[in-house]
């Protein structure tokens, strides 16, 4: 991991606002493909701003504007592709799991094949087994394929929404706080599904939980007032941080 | 003491609450009660398969009226609930805090209080008297407007409560805005604009100004859409008034099938409902 040169996400001088207020400033960081990155700070520091700037999902309130350079293998997301792209190439994972409920299970997962038309049924299939399987949800749901979304547990449609994510084969999958809305269990599930995920892409997860952080990521970024403070390996950041700050924040000290 | 007059109020609270309510349903049950009592009567296989008989004969049936409401309502509905649907759709996805937006908010909400017999007179003038000859078109034309603003109503406002989450989901999965909305809001807020739907079927169902100014009658089977045409409600106002005593009998069978219409639509807007919630949205 550490003599790969390739960058799969190439972040310099990031600067995003809500309207006036300035919720990110000057945030520079590379990601490395097929890592886990912990995404950590107290509320408000721009954790989710920072990430909804990468699938441009921060641009699409009124008022909000983002300047800087994010280049997803090289290309700036912002300058030389549609919005649209961006996201079908980065995924994300909502803090509180969103399936669509006018959908049955299976047709939750290829949602978003499905709605741009872009696989035949018989692929569809294909699709919703292969994903389901790769979040471990295929034995809990095979004959449940046809209910509701809505119908399974918390756990369960988390897992799904991550399927869903998964099935557009997304260069980076973005989560936001998967796992602050479930139980232990379903929580412990979802760890080591993330750990699982960076064979198959690049995974970048924002985490309340700092041993979550140390327990599942490779690399760690601290942020705070819309600063990124500190980055590096998270095992490093863990054991000799350089800013005090990133200590008392993992220590828990403040935050 | 106090205790023992707190109970005393409760209790008169509540009996008196009662006893309004039972007062209160006592016209609306006695409406039913006479409609079926005699309506019961009229009822027979000649009535709902054949057409009136002549005048001075006796006999004869009104299924020329029941096929006649059925095909305006459903010509209504093709035109009423598409367009209250996209009124809906855009009232709830698409509409700014601007002056347009908030005027067709406004239109849509007006427009729902307006007088039936206005969209008869509405449709009599640019239809009737431009082809000189009363048609079921100009009926549907009329009744199909009386629909939209309450479909249009039960759209946005069951789109409205469709939760961010659900358009963040697909906005994340790189879909287009107008997939999201047909395929992700609308799909979710079905149920509500199955019921609204529904409910702006039962509305026109009773509608009888706008049929007189448009449709008309007729004692015959329909002959095409652009001709007069009988209908359930316009029947019961010309039977009930013939002064022939199997007439009015007549007009109280086709009440009866009316309101059994009606209330067929309400128990299903009823179980469309429950299912509604059971999905959890």
């Amino acid at each position: 991991m550490d003599n790969c040169t390739y960058e799969k996400l190439d972040i310099s001088g990031l600067d995003a606002w809500f309207g006036d207020k300035q919720a990110l400033k000057g945030v520079s960081l590379r990601i490395k493909p097929k890592t886990v990155t912990a995404v950590i700070g107290p509320s408000g520091c721009g954790k989710s701003t920072f990430i909804r700037c990468i699938n441009r999902m921060h641009e699409l309130t009124p008022g909000n504007r983002v300047s800087g350079v994010v280049l997803l293998d090289g290309v700036d997301i912002y300058k030389s592709v549609d919005s649209m792209d961006v996201r079908r190439k980065v995924g994300m994972v909502f803090q509180k799991p969103n399936p669509f409920p006018n959908m049955s299970v299976s047709d939750n997962v290829v949602a978003g094949l499905k709605l741009i038309g872009a696989a035949s049924k018989k692929e569809l299939e294909a699709v919703a087994e292969e994903n389901l399987k790769a979040v471990g949800l295929w034995k809990e749901v095979e004959n449940d394929l046809k209910k509701s979304g809505a119908s399974l547990s918390g756990g369960q449609q988390q897992r799904l929404c991550i399927a869903r994510a998964l099935a557009m084969r997304p260069e980076i999958i973005l989560m936001d706080e998967p796992t602050s809305a479930l139980d232990p269990a379903s929580t412990a599930k979802i760890e080591d599904l993330v750990k699982t995920l960076k064979a198959e892409t690049t995974v970048i997860i924002i985490t309340h939980n700092v041993q979550q952080a140390a327990r599942i990521s490779d690399m760690t970024a601290f942020f705070y007032l819309g600063e990124l403070i500190e980055y590096g390996e998270t095992r490093t950041i863990f054991e000799s941080p350089k800013s005090p700050l990133t200590e008392r924040y993992i220590t828990g000290r403040f935050g | 003491m106090r205790m023992v007059s707190r109970k005393n109020k409760d209790r008169v609270a509540r009996w008196l609450s009662l006893a309004i309510t039972v007062l209160a349903i006592i016209p609306l049950l006695w409406i039913i009660c006479s409609v079926v009592v005699n309506g019961i009567s009229a009822i027979n296989l000649e009535f709902i398969t054949g057409v009136p008989a002549p005048y001075g004969e006796s006999g004869g049936g009104i299924a020329n009226a029941i096929f006649g409401t059925l095909i305006i309502n459903a010509m209504a509905s093709i035109f009423g609930i598409p367009v209250g649907i996209l009124t809906g759709m855009y009232l709830s996805e698409y509409a700014t805090k601007g002056k347009f937006s908030s005027a067709i908010r406004t239109s849509v909400e007006s427009f729902s209080g307006v007088p039936s017999i206005i969209f008869g007179i509405f449709a009599f003038t640019i239809i009737v008297t431009n082809v000189r000859h009363y048609t079921a078109l100009a009926a549907a034309f009329a009744l199909g407007i009386m629909m939209i603003p309450i479909v249009a109503k039960a759209t946005e406002e069951s789109m409205r409560v469709v939760s961010d989450d659900m358009r963040e989901a697909a906005i994340a999965l790189g879909v287009p805005k107008w997939v999201r909305t047909v395929k992700i809001v609308l799909g979710v807020a079905r149920g509500g604009v199955i019921t609204g739907s529904l409910l702006a079927f039962a509305r026109i169902s009773g509608e009888t100004a706008p049929l007189l100014f448009t449709a008309l009658f007729s004692f015959y089977w329909p002959t095409g859409i652009d001709q007069p045409m009988a209908t359930l409600q316009v029947l019961i106002y010309n039977f009930a008034l013939s002064g022939y005593q199997e007439r009015v009998l007549q007009a109280w069978g086709a009440s009866l099938l009316l309101v059994m219409l009606v209330v067929a639509i309400n128990i299903v807007v009823k179980i469309v409902t429950r299912q509604k919630y059971k999905e959890g949205i």
